[in-house]
């Protein structure tokens, strides 16, 4: 599904090389729920910009869903990223101009749906989040934890392969943060693949997989490690 | 997708209302500015008889001061001499010719409530009309035989005979004018050529002459002259002497239509300055020419050096205004980087980045472009108070000119954008998603 294989991304400055992701390999498959933990500037983020197609990396190879993704063009990487990969970030990103019915639509946009099959996917997973009552708010007229689910709803819309999430729950206060998780936890009982970058290893413990990055190298972790570390 | 970028675009006009403002401003003065410039030049340059201008030819004989030339270096006179006019209505060598020149008439109404005015003639031979395609809602031109019998026959324009006979057709009534009665043969439909090419030794923008009387009725009426007249040596005493001086105040056109007409035309224009040679007259170099419509507004600077340099200004002026543009557009589409990096993060290729901006700068034009066809109406509103009369048919803003305006606006206002929306498509999603 998602297969990285010694992949390296080094971010260089006239004076300055640093490595961000350092023979980085790690398979993510069908229906997995991985969790990522790591100290700040471990690489947690710029595995997630590569894995999402954000950010190309400097060597290794890197296919998703069967396809190496070295060497497409932007239009190919942004319609690969469209239809592959569901985005939820610690601070939604939700559009503050639009209400919740279009920030939903916008990836939908890109896809070149039909307007009747767009509001039919938005209502659908609007449903799921339980914001169908909300369509016409905007993200200001919303607390954290509905603005999170509006931009859960906005990634699964387009009903990818991978939800990438980079720290959903880090800006909610705990009993919302707890509802979110339940939520990406329910979705991915329904076979959604989720990565999800955390700093908190309860979370992380919540998942079936576990990783920890440090200096841009990976590693697996157990449960228990998970724990004794929380 | 079109119409997704013109939502977009809309909402984020409404949302940076003040700053949209702003642009859509900068882009309509620096419109209005140069349209109103550009307008007055179209006018000014515009082609005034497109269907034959290239068959029309003015006619120069130089008959000027041997020791000097009309104009330097070489350039011969620009009218010709009484003389020289009636020698080639008689010999008549084109399809159709006309000697003509300025002149004026006090008309007296027949309603006795009106009061006698003077009003600016042409006086002309009956060539004049079919040559220059003038359109007649009454009647039409007056014959040879009453060119030849100084017959007192008149054609007025729409506007005159309005004012004597409130409109109705007025062929075959009489007009008491300078003490004569002249018969009406014509009416003119509005006829207006801008340049008014076929006499722009005066003001080439001024209104066409409201009544036209055959030519011979000058010398037969003693009419007033209006209009140039210079002569390089005296004239003597009395009107029989300056109509055999060599004082030129007529032009003179004929109607060429092919190239062997012209070069026949000028041969016989040659053969007779030789003739005349042997008279003791034309004692300059053999310089006769022949100029088509355009050539002779070209050559008499109908399009003035002054309005050329404005048009340059004008054009500067607008660029200016353009580069304001760009800088308020980049502050605008940068400010926008954490949405530009969300829709690439969403799927948004760069391309399609690009063209939403795109759209958002072209739609701006538009607006622009409106607001600057109001400010190019009103900047003609304030040539026309600012010079008056002499500028009324230069100063017209017609379809050609809004449509060239509003495109100018969108071209300018895309060319605008297109760096601040290169930089905005090159906006890298990453660094804005965790910026966020």
């Amino acid at each position: 599904m998602l297969k990285m294989q010694q992949v390296a991304k080094i971010y260089r400055t006239d004076t300055v090389q640093t490595h961000a992701l350092n023979d980085f390999s790690l398979q993510v498959d069908q229906g997995d729920f991985v969790a990522v933990v790591g100290p700040s500037g471990s690489g947690k983020t710029t595995f997630l910009n590569v894995a999402g197609l954000l950010e190309a990396f400097d060597t290794g190879s890197y296919q998703l869903d069967g396809q190496d993704v070295a060497g497409l063009t932007d239009r190919e990487r942004s319609k690969l990223r469209n239809e592959k990969i569901g985005f939820v970030f610690q601070s939604f990103n939700l559009i503050p101009d639009l209400n919740v019915f279009d920030n939903v639509d916008v990836p939908l946009r890109y896809r070149g749906f039909s307007a009747a099959e767009r509001r039919e996917r938005i209502e659908a997973q609007l449903e799921v989040v339980g914001l169908t009552g909300r369509m016409k708010h905007l993200p200001a007229q919303l607390s954290g934890g509905q603005q999170q689910r509006v931009a859960i709803a906005r990634a699964l819309a387009g009903a990818p392969r991978f939800l990438l999430a980079d720290e959903p729950t880090g800006n909610l206060d705990s009993a919302t943060a707890a509802g979110v998780m339940a939520l990406l936890e329910e979705l991915n009982s329904k076979g959604t693949t989720i990565i999800m970058v955390t700093h908190d290893n309860e979370l992380a413990g919540r998942t079936d997989r576990a990783i920890s990055l440090r200096d841009g190298s990976v590693q697996e972790i157990s449960k228990q490690q998970l724990l004794a570390q929380a | 997708m079109l119409p997704y970028y013109f939502r977009l675009a809309l909402l984020s006009i409404r949302n940076n209302l003040w700053l949209s403002l702003l642009m859509v401003a900068a882009i309509a003065l620096g419109i209005g500015v140069c349209m109103t410039i550009v307008t007055v030049n179209y006018i000014m340059g515009s082609d005034p008889i497109p269907s034959k201008s290239d068959q029309l030819f003015y006619v120069q004989l130089d008959s000027w001061d041997p020791n000097g030339a009309f104009r330097e270096p070489d350039e011969p006179p620009n009218q010709v001499t009484y003389l020289d006019a009636m020698a080639l209505m008689q010999a008549k060598p084109a399809l159709r010719q006309a000697a003509m020149a300025g002149a004026s008439l006090i008309v007296t109404p027949e309603d006795a409530d009106l009061k006698p005015f003077i009003e600016r003639i042409r006086a002309t031979y009956a060539d004049f009309f079919p040559m220059f395609e003038v359109p007649f809602v009454y009647g039409g031109g007056w014959t040879q035989a009453e060119d030849d019998n100084r017959t007192l026959v008149m054609v007025l324009s729409k506007t005159i005979n309005d004012r004597l006979f409130g409109g109705e057709n007025s062929v075959g009534r009489t007009v008491r004018a300078s003490g004569h009665t002249f018969t009406v043969v014509g009416v003119m439909d509005d006829w207006s050529p801008v340049p008014r090419f076929y006499d722009v030794t005066t003001n080439p923008f001024e209104e066409t002459a409201g009544v036209f009387v055959p030519f011979n009725l000058i010398t037969e009426l003693d009419l007033p002259r209006n209009g140039n007249t210079n002569c390089w040596k005296p004239s003597g005493d009395g009107m029989q002497a300056f109509l055999n001086s060599e004082c030129i105040w007529i032009q003179f056109w004929a109607e060429l239509p092919t190239v062997t007409d012209q070069q026949a035309y000028l041969d016989f224009l040659n053969g007779y300055v030789l003739q005349q040679k042997e008279l003791g007259r034309f004692q300059r170099p053999l310089n006769n020419r022949l100029n088509d419509v355009n050539t002779w507004m070209d050559k008499q600077q109908v399009v003035q050096d002054e309005a050329r340099i404005l048009l340059v200004v004008a054009v500067l002026f607008l660029a200016v205004c353009l580069l304001n543009t760009i800088g308020l557009l980049l502050s605008k589409y940068l400010g926008r980087s954490p949405e530009i990096g969300l829709r690439r993060a969403l799927g948004a290729s760069r391309g399609t980045v690009f063209t939403q901006f795109t759209v958002e700068s072209a739609l701006i034009g538009v607006v622009g472009g409106v607001f600057g066809i109001g400010l190019t109406w009103l900047g003609l509103r304030g040539l026309e108070l600012l010079f008056g009369d002499i500028v009324d048919n230069l100063v017209q803003l017609d379809w050609v000119m809004v449509a060239s305006a509003v495109l100018l606006a969108i071209v300018a206002s895309i060319l605008a954008g297109l760096y601040p929306a290169l930089r905005a498509c090159n906006v890298q999603p990453a660094g804005q998603l965790k910026a966020q």
